[in-house]
């Protein structure tokens, strides 16, 4: 069985964001970026039916030559290989155009199973998991919080609101984007790390994939990033520590709580 | 705006509010609106969707649409904008919402936008608004080409009231039944940490650090006023608390007299679980985290240094 998950590599969850001078996204030379954290709960997934049986576990990711590392990460923490796509034309594209680029992959790789996770944690759009699904003509399920191999198919349970689960059964090949939480996500050990440096990683362009500039055009763009504006929000507390604890029992008192 | 088609929800056997929601965004823009129904039997909400604003309102009705399903629903949809030609079709956040609507978009090669919570008209162009960084910052977006797909946040707007004389036609779908087969729905197995008549609700988050800091920082908090631990996501994810002590869309809903954040930043998947809360103090040391949008009293410091000193001011307190 062939598992292909795809990565995205984010700006680290503390990382501090500013918004770039030209306010149509942040300033990311300086900051420091990690694996999507929905993503690394697909890859857990991917590891644990590997060590459960045979598998080959495939890292995809669409970034710039940064974009290595998390694959290096990837496979200290048990992936087999890892494919790089980037071309100058995907730095502008939407996410039609990085799913058109996934397909493309995934079309020559033929994988038994396509773990994502269920968004980004910059955009958190999640366009692209059922784009990539519908592009690879494999049935999908979205927010996937558990899944068994049952005889070829795959029985998975999906979150929806207020705590109820929908469980859906799916035959391979299919694609599931993964919810956070779904498992315990390995750590890379220091004997994975240094085998990962043998492991293949292969960088393809736009071409290598037969595609086009024009094939990955943007139909959509963020004009502009901002701060939200701000509401009345919250009166803040000033003055030392201690005297901002002090009002804050005052205000807890005039509640009627203390 | 010349046309828009909305996709309807049922759940538990009525519209869904969103579905109004959705009414009003269309009609705030202008133009024709044609609705969409998708169900088995359900030419029942199709007509109540007609008399309360939704237009010319399309029905896909058939068994195999019982349940929700990305091929059923895409192929509904897609029907729908080849039949009626929409420059903008509208659809909820919801879990079927944001489980078919990127597919409609890659089989339509159109563009898309999710989680929007405002649409505004800008000459002969749309202005789509959503939030970016899990709330940190909002993006502003346009689409080329058409349709244009939106799903919009679900409480953004606030939904249609007014009744309106629409129709009801029969739109035809496809016979093949779905790749992928519905089972059933079930209840997360629900622990025994019910916050939902909790008075005082003590939550903490990623910013608390580690697990051990629940019991030694957060938990002389929680006791000292007699309130009950809550959890954001990325906590209980982490596996530092269980599941049932998750507030948010995916874990309960709150709103109690007091809801006091501690190191939470405030992504919205959180604030939609606590934001009725009577009244919302927050602890964070970054000034610019989203939770002091929507709190009444904000704390901008260290929660190491500020929590056990409100703790044992609160203790005093009672014992005086």
């Amino acid at each position: 069985m062939k598992i292909l998950v795809c990565v995205k590599q984010v700006p680290h969850k503390d990382a501090r964001l500013e918004i770039s001078s030209d306010e149509t996204w942040i300033q990311d030379e300086s900051i420091k970026f990690e694996i999507n954290a929905y993503d690394t709960y697909a890859l857990e997934e991917a590891l644990r039916i590997k060590d459960a049986g045979e598998a080959e576990v495939v890292i995809l990711s669409i970034g710039p030559d940064r974009a290595i590392q998390a694959l290096r990460t990837a496979l200290g923490m048990g992936a087999d290989r890892a494919i790089l796509v980037w071309d100058d034309a995907l730095a502008g594209t939407d996410s039609l155009g990085i799913a058109k680029a996934l397909a493309a992959v995934a079309k020559a790789e033929q994988p038994d199973l396509i773990l994502t996770g269920l968004m980004a944690d910059d955009t958190n759009y999640s366009l692209t998991p059922p784009m990539l699904a519908e592009l690879t003509q494999l049935p999908h399920v979205t927010a996937v919080v558990k899944e068994t191999q049952q005889n070829g198919d795959i029985v998975a349970e999906r979150e929806l609101e207020g705590g109820a689960l929908e469980v859906v059964k799916l035959p391979r090949p299919c694609l599931l984007s993964i919810q956070t939480g779904m498992n315990d996500v390995r750590y890379a050990s220091l004997k994975g790390i240094m085998q990962a440096k043998k492991k293949p990683l292969e960088t393809k362009s736009l071409a290598d994939l037969g595609l086009q500039a024009s094939d990955v055009a943007p139909k959509v763009t963020l004009e502009k990033i901002f701060l939200p504006p701000r509401g009345k929000g919250a009166e803040i507390v000033e003055g030392s520590i201690d005297e901002i604890a002090t009002q804050v029992v005052t205000k807890i008192k005039e509640l009627g709580l203390l | 705006m010349a046309r828009t088609l909305i996709v309807a929800e049922i759940q538990n056997g009525a519209l869904r509010e969103a579905t109004l929601e959705l009414v009003a965004l269309a009609r705030k823009l202008g133009g024709e609106l044609v609705s969409l129904v998708i169900g088995s039997e359900v030419s029942g909400q199709a007509e109540t969707l007609a008399k309360q604003g939704g237009g010319k309102v399309l029905l896909a009705d058939s068994p195999k649409l019982a349940n929700y399903n990305s091929d059923g629903w895409a192929d509904a949809i897609q029907r729908a904008v080849s039949a009626e030609a929409p420059d903008l079709v509208l659809i909820s956040n919801t879990p079927s919402g944001w489980d078919v609507a990127p597919k409609v978009a890659a089989a339509l090669d159109a563009g898309i936008i999710t989680d929007v919570f405002d649409i505004e008209n800008e000459g002969d162009e749309l202005a789509f608004t959503r939030r970016l960084f899990n709330g940190k910052f909002n993006g502003r977006f346009r689409i080329t080409g058409s349709p244009r797909i939106a799903t919009i946040q679900p409480g953004a707007t606030a939904a249609y009231e007014g009744s309106d004389g629409g129709s009801v036609e029969p739109l035809e779908i496809d016979s093949a039944p779905p790749r992928s087969e519905f089972l059933e729905i079930r209840m997360a197995e629900a622990g025994g940490h019910d916050l939902s008549k909790a008075e005082i609700i003590v939550s903490g988050g990623r910013g608390l650090a580690k697990p051990e800091n629940f019991d030694a920082v957060l938990k002389p908090l929680v006791d000292a006023l007699g309130a009950q631990m809550g959890a954001s996501r990325p906590v209980v994810d982490a596996g530092w608390l269980p599941h049932e002590y998750q507030v948010g869309s995916s874990g309960q809903l709150v709103q109690p007299k007091l809801y006091v954040a501690v190191g939470i930043s405030g992504a919205i998947q959180h604030l939609v679980g606590m934001k009725s809360s009577n009244y919302i103090l927050a602890i964070n040391k970054d000034p610019d985290a989203p939770i002091f949008e929507i709190a009444d009293l904000g704390v901008v410091q260290d929660l190491f240094e500020f929590v056990p000193k409100l703790a044992a001011k609160v203790k005093s307190a009672k014992g005086g």
